[in-house]
């Protein structure tokens, strides 16, 4: 296949920066050398191959918009960009940056101290030590304010109780940041692997995000030093801070799957003869191809703008919903239309379509579902929240 | 302190689709970067510092379009970056010329270069400057260690050769062995506060001029075959034509 050269129908690169263009170009390139040459052999075993894990730490993107303790406080739209490039290979790589950065560096970058930000942060940024975030439980996905996982306060340590499921990079975590109920409140804790009574089993049998770690995390009377809560937030909101950056990464990443789903799209339709003709030039191909790019433009209007937003802090977690909810959406039928132009050809591991298609049905369910974010916003809308019946 | 140049050229990008408008090419559209065989100078610039130290200055000519392949140099670790601002459409004689006033102007004990452009592909560069420069000359070269002198391997009849290269020196970079050193954040965030050096050199006038420009011509449409009663016609082909077996 041609080499990959970019998107961007709207010239959106002439409101990139210098070092915003360099950043994106930095990272195509890696993914086009390091992931893409392997990514098929790392889905089929089911592994995600530790160089990446050491290149994305080289090349200084993890916890890319933080500032400080070794983080280089990027902009969100170069962050998006790197989202973006990292997706275009895989999702699970672009989930193993988004939950290092934005899930578990996030929280101790913004509510830990300053001892927890000096021994975490830098070694984490160089990823030498890998981080993971526990919310999600066996029974509390979409809801997870009713989380059972708790805390309890034995005077010179802390007991965590619980179990929390479908934790990106659990097992290969040294670092996890773990939300737990302390006298019915919910709090942030980091634990650490190694630590008594922690265990994070991975978990097999995945259709999706296979060149991705998943895992459970168990807690049995788990103990933990007392300075390993986060002081600085306390409810929802800790997590759900969290999440708002991941999300908003996400709603680039999915963009760039959708560009390798189109970009094979196109290739494959001009080569692929039947009835004499590239099947690129008959009405029906033209048409789905046109509908991709179409889409894949507003896309990027819409994560360019809400980067800005976030740049300059003038953003509403509902703007967040919106661009994750469309961007995902969009990317999933793209890249099922785009399975659909492969023909039988489209469900080979030598295109990567199915690849993306798989991977983005998870990713359309983690980070808030689609339906939640439809929620987040007719919330917004109504001002009448329709999450539960019990409120 | 060793004073090491490198040589870099913004090129089109080698999977970019040339158009050409009017007999001369468009490159409006085309995204442009440096010269692949430069990047192993550059790499090679970098290695020859870090073994004895100095200060490596990449050194392009061309107009402010092309100071983005000096930020891609920075980004990788060079310490000064300088744009030589000239006459346009120089031939190679007007360019070695430029260049060899610019590399006394800067003052150098080493000069680094691609062992040719990706554009033009005339490997004059390296060894027209040496001529100029009064310098010893290394082509093509694969490998090499540092110390007063410069130990070069490059390609020689039947095999590689390995040569001792006093300093001063210009030696031109083919593809080697080493792996060529990638941007960071932080260089790439380096180099976005970097200040590129403009000097202006003018040059002899070119007596070469470009007349016309014009694409290869198209390849020939692909033939297939099937079935096992070609297999001595497509053998026969491999051979006599394609030149694999």
């Amino acid at each position: 296949m041609e080499p990959f050269e970019g998107l961007d129908f709207y010239d959106i690169e002439s409101l990139l920066t210098e070092e915003e263009i360099m950043i994106r170009d930095m990272v195509r390139e890696w993914v086009d050398e390091a992931v893409i040459p392997k990514i098929e052999q790392a889905c089929e075993d089911g592994v995600f191959y530790d160089e990446w894990r050491v290149a994305l730490g080289e090349m200084g993107v993890l916890g890319a918009p933080l500032k400080g303790y070794g983080c280089p406080g990027l902009s969100y739209v170069a962050y998006g960009l790197i989202c973006q490039e990292l997706e275009r290979g895989d999702s699970g790589l672009r989930s193993f940056a988004s939950v290092q950065g934005s899930l578990a560096m996030y929280p101790i970058w913004d509510f830990g101290t300053e001892e927890q930000k000096e021994k975490y942060l830098p070694k984490m940024a160089s990823g030498e030590w890998v981080g993971c975030f526990g919310l999600t439980e066996p029974d509390y996905g979409s809801n997870p304010g009713d989380m059972v996982t708790k805390a309890e306060d034995m005077g010179d340590h802390y007991l965590l109780n619980g179990a929390k499921m479908w934790i990106t990079n659990g097992t290969i975590a040294q670092v996890a940041v773990v939300w737990a109920k302390l006298d019915g409140v919910i709090r942030g804790f980091i634990v650490e692997k190694g630590d008594e009574g922690f265990s994070a089993p991975e978990m097999k049998g995945k259709h999706s995000l296979k060149a991705s770690v998943t895992s459970e995390l168990v807690f049995q009377d788990c103990k933990i030093p007392k300075d390993r809560m986060l002081p600085g937030v306390k409810g929802l909101r800790g997590p759900f801070s969290c999440l708002n950056n991941a999300r908003y990464g996400i709603s680039w990443g999915v963009l760039g799957s959708a560009m390798a789903c189109f970009h094979s799209a196109k290739t494959y339709s001009l080569s692929r003869i039947q009835f004499d003709h590239p099947i690129a030039s008959y009405q029906l191909i033209q048409n789905k191809l046109a509908w991709m790019l179409r889409e894949i433009t507003k896309g990027q209007l819409l994560a360019y703008h809400l980067g800005k937003k976030k740049d300059d802090g003038t953003w509403i977690p509902e703007q967040i919903s919106l661009a994750k909810m469309n961007n995902v959406d969009i990317a999933l039928e793209i890249a099922r239309v785009s399975r659909d132009i492969h023909g039988a050809n489209g469900i080979l591991d030598e295109y990567p379509v199915m690849r993306h298609m798989a991977n983005l049905e998870s990713v359309k369910t983690y980070e808030g579902t689609h339906d939640i974010h439809n929620l987040i916003l007719g919330r917004y809308i109504t001002g009448i929240q329709a999450f539960t019946r019990n409120a | 302190m060793t004073n090491i140049i490198v040589l870099v050229k913004q090129v089109p990008d080698t999977n970019a689709k040339i158009i050409v408008n009017n007999g001369r090419v468009d490159l409006s559209a085309v995204k442009m970067v440096m010269s692949p065989y430069d990047e192993f100078a550059v790499e090679t610039a970098l290695r020859h510092k870090e073994a004895v130290g100095g200060e490596v200055t990449a050194l392009t000519v061309g107009g402010p379009a092309t100071e983005k392949i000096l930020k891609d140099a920075k980004a990788i670790g060079v310490d000064r970056i300088v744009r030589i601002e000239s006459s346009e459409n120089m031939d190679s004689n007007a360019l070695q010329t430029v260049l060899a006033k610019a590399v006394q102007d800067l003052g150098a004990t080493a000069v680094y270069c691609g062992k040719s452009a990706a554009d033009t592909g005339a490997g004059s560069t390296g060894p027209g400057l040496a001529e100029r420069l009064g310098w010893a000359s290394v082509s093509n070269i694969i490998s090499a260690t540092f110390s007063d002198a410069i130990s070069a391997v490059a390609p020689g009849s039947g095999g590689n050769v390995k040569l001792n290269v006093p300093l001063p020196a210009v030696i031109s970079c083919d593809k080697g062995d080493s792996k060529v050193r990638k941007p960071n954040v932080k260089g790439i965030m380096q180099a976005k506060k970097a200040t590129v050096e403009v000097h202006s050199i003018e040059g002899p006038a070119s007596s070469v001029t470009v007349i016309d420009q014009s694409l290869p011509p198209a390849k020939p449409a692909g033939k297939s075959y099937q079935g096992g009663a070609a297999a001595a016609e497509v053998a026969q082909l491999l051979r006599d034509e394609a030149n694999v077996l």
